[in-house]
């Protein structure tokens, strides 16, 4: 299927612990911000979709005040209550109508300064019971995904020290990250407190503010906005069951299923050869193994032996989360989109210190739910 | 764009205040049962869903999560949107967007609300208790004309200021408003669908109700619901395959406004009964559907009324009938089945408001007009349908109909 939809560009913040600003006023400088570069006005954008969540916000209807300051006053808006490549996925839909030429995409978190950035999910939890026993949480459920998966194939928790040493040390090279720690180390990592044992505090995404805005534009105008424009080529979403104890949190068959649809589109058939980049939304050290197993870029027990050999590493044969990933940082909502920008720089070749080699296909993940129950795949291209 | 066609609708067995003898999930289902009953498809048949509701009613975020077993999603594309009052049209039109983009077949778009498990007025005044403490904490003074929003924020006093407006701007009076409760109490008891039903309604029944915030009254509102609802979409292709009768979408649109500039900002205060957004809808939307009169071409109008007088200034606002006619049209009966605009046939949202679901019961009314399949609630020759839903920051997301395919 040709989708002919492109990334004509984006504008992040840089990841904060705390941005110090309002979500209006982020909203207006990241919207205002990416007009400028592209030359536009409001008025060239066709339909607007905001991705947000009234929890992470404390407010119902969480968009109601950001019509103005991102720009969609008086225009067609809509939001998507998710992780923000799935309101990627639906601007992109809006645009294959013919409806519209252009649309912006709108994610942010701001969970720096609050309480605790774990209660977003504690509030998917089953009001009725697990809620209540308060066994479940962010953090304890995470930490029995990283058990399962590292006793399955007999990893140490090394592995995961390796993994997040690895990505934080790509964080330090991307000024868009919030972690920016010098001279990491397994050992480093190896150093830091358990959260819930096995998992450590590098293990963990840091609470993060973030945000960010996309533009999508269809084949022709997108030609005309940028001489870079990267190619949605494929996406794909899909859910597993709701409890923890309904699966097996070795594995994620949801990621699967929406690689398999993104792949299909996108004309992929052998993942491991024609992917050269992927950036995948790992909120914990166990997940990146794990979800990239799921989209078909890694083999099954071999993780181990793959993470020593450095064939994941910004440099190495299939480059994962060369941007740090949300080990870096995890703006919540916008993470998926940040995945994607930080695609769209390795793709047009922009990506500094943490360019890959070869880039022209990069696969792009994001996550909703506990144990990322829920998950959306993209394929991008030159 | 590929055409789009409703093939099938589902609903609870009941919309009533309290639903104890089910959880969210099961709830839920009940709808997706039906909806799967009444079209004869199977869960197999359904390539993705999109879902809505306003999760801070309840307190469960993102419930499609809890839900997915119950609406049947393992292994496809769940889409959750949520856009307070419209929430029930803007995950319709995302399903939409989804068969009309070429990208699935067929759509399932499950909504609900469950408000017993929470309370409406509190998760309502979430959307500006921000903006108040961020007011406070600045030293603003929130009493005086700065602090309108702070009376927005729940339902009955912000909604009482664009009632006045409303009734100033189209001559009408307040008894105008108990009359067109009445009407759709009357309708909603036609309805088993409905929540608040009274066949012997009358202005003057309505007229000794309590008021809440002149010159609303308590039997001008809208009740909290518990009630999920189901609708099924298809492309052309295989609607025509899945269904016998198929109820077309002819058009859809949507236009925001900003809940700042009509609210809080002296100086800056819109009225609140203008609703910009709808008129600018409207237009698009008869541009799409080319539709050219819209004061004669359509048979069956829902609207999204959570407050009786919105049904009046509705009207008006989408170009049915000029500015001050509604209140002649109601007092002449037109408003009612067998008139000439047969309005809110179904009771409309005043009688029944379970959130998520509210403005998509505007979508499937419409659709089971067209489809014949209203039971006692039908409107004899319905055709052309039209239905408008309304939220959060005055926005409008609007919806055209018609037995036959789009031009």
């Amino acid at each position: 299927m040709d989708i002919n939809v492109a990334v004509a560009g984006f504008n992040m913040t840089p990841c904060s612990s705390d941005l110090v600003t309002t979500r209006e006023r982020m909203t207006f400088e990241l919207s205002s911000g990416l007009f400028d570069d592209l030359g536009i006005t409001r008025d060239d954008v066709g339909t607007y979709i905001i991705a947000t969540n009234d929890f992470l916000d404390g407010r119902t209807i969480s968009n109601v005040f950001l019509d103005a300051p991102v720009g969609a006053y008086m225009k067609d808006e809509s939001k998507v209550e998710m992780d923000g490549l799935n309101a990627l996925m639906y601007a992109c839909m809006r645009i294959m109508t013919g409806q519209y030429e252009t649309a912006l995409v709108l994610a942010f978190g701001l969970t720096g300064y609050q309480v605790s950035p774990y209660l977003h999910i504690d509030y998917i939890m089953d009001p009725t019971y697990d809620r209540q026993v308060k066994l479940l949480n962010e953090l304890s459920a995470a930490a029995l995904q990283a058990r399962c998966y590292l006793d399955k194939f007999g990893y140490s928790e090394e592995l995961l020290d390796e993994i997040a040493a690895k990505d934080l040390s790509n964080a330090a090279l991307d000024p868009y990250q919030l972690r920016q720690l010098s001279d990491i180390s397994k050992e480093k990592v190896k150093g830091s407190d358990y959260l819930y044992e096995p998992l450590r505090e590098l293990h963990c995404y840091p609470p993060t503010d973030g945000g960010i805005v996309v533009l999508l534009a269809s084949g022709e105008k997108a030609k005309e906005l940028t001489d870079k424009p990267v190619w949605i080529k494929g996406m794909g979403q899909s859910i597993d069951p709701y409890y923890i104890g309904d699966r097996d949190l070795s594995v994620s068959p949801s990621t699967t299923q929406a690689a398999k649809r993104a792949y299909d589109m996108a004309g992929i058939t052998d993942p491991k050869g024609q992917v050269d980049v992927a950036e995948i939304s790992s909120l914990f050290a166990c997940q990146e193994p794990l979800l990239a197993e799921a989209l078909g870029l890694l083999d099954q027990g071999r993780a181990a032996d793959v993470y020593a050999s450095g064939d994941t590493a910004i440099d190495g044969k299939l480059p994962i989360n060369p941007s740090g990933g949300p080990l870096g940082a995890h703006p919540i909502c916008a993470t998926g989109l940040l995945r994607m920008a930080e695609a769209v720089r390795q793709l047009r070749g922009e990506a500094e210190k943490n360019q890959v080699a070869k880039a022209e296909t990069a696969v792009v993940h994001g996550q909703d739910g506990v144990c990322a129950q829920q998950n959306v795949v993209v394929v991008l291209g030159t | 764009m590929r055409n789009v066609g409703i093939i099938g609708v589902g609903y609870t067995p009941v919309f009533v205040s309290k639903r104890k003898d089910v959880s969210i999930p099961e709830m839920i289902s009940e709808a997706v049962d039906a909806a799967f009953d009444n079209t004869g498809l199977t869960p197999q048949d359904i390539d993705a869903i999109t879902f809505g509701n306003m999760h801070t009613f309840e307190g469960v975020n993102m419930p499609h999560l809890w839900g997915a077993e119950h609406i049947r999603s393992l292994g496809k594309p769940v889409m959750r949107i949520a856009t307070g009052g419209t929430t029930g049209m803007s995950a319709f039109q995302a399903g939409y967007y989804h068969v009309a983009s070429g990208l699935h077949d067929v759509v399932m778009i499950v909504t609900y609300e469950k408000h017993s498990e929470g309370d409406a007025q509190v998760g309502l005044m979430g959307i500006i208790t921000p903006e108040v403490m961020a007011m406070l904490a600045s030293g603003i003074d929130v009493t005086g004309g700065k602090g309108m929003g702070a009376i927005g924020g729940g339902s009955a006093g912000g909604i009482s200021y664009q009632a006045m407006s409303y009734l100033n701007h189209a001559g009408a009076g307040i008894e105008h408003i108990d009359g067109i409760a009445a009407m759709e109490r009357r309708n909603a008891a036609k309805n088993p669908y409905a929540h608040l039903k009274d066949p012997n309604a009358t202005a003057e029944t309505i007229a000794k109700t309590p008021l809440v915030s002149y010159p609303i009254r308590f039997g001008h509102i809208c009740p909290t619901t518990d009630g999920a609802t189901v609708c099924i979409i298809a492309s052309e292709e295989k609607a025509k395959e899945l269904a016998d009768k198929v109820a077309w979408v002819w058009a859809v649109s949507n236009c925001a406004s900003d809940a700042t500039t009509g609210n809080l900002i002296e100086g800056l205060i819109t009225d609140p009964a203008e609703q910009m957004p709808c008129i600018i809808a409207a237009r698009q939307a008869y541009e799409r559907a080319g539709i050219k009169d819209p004061k004669t071409e359509f048979d069956v109008i829902e609207i999204y009324n959570g407050f009786a007088h919105q049904t009046l200034m509705f009207l008006e606002k989408l170009g049915v009938c000029e500015v001050g006619e509604a209140h002649k049209l109601l007092e002449a009966g037109e408003l009612e089945r067998d008139g000439r605009f047969p309005t809110n046939a179904s009771g409309g949202v005043v009688s029944t408001n379970a959130i998520g679901t509210s403005a998509l019961n505007r979508v499937t009314e419409c659709a089971l007009q067209i489809m014949g399949k209203a039971d006692k609630r039908q409107v004899p020759d319905a055709k052309i349908a039209l239905s408008s839903g309304f939220g959060g920051c005055w926005w409008s997301d609007l919806l055209m109909y018609g037995e036959k395919k789009p031009m």
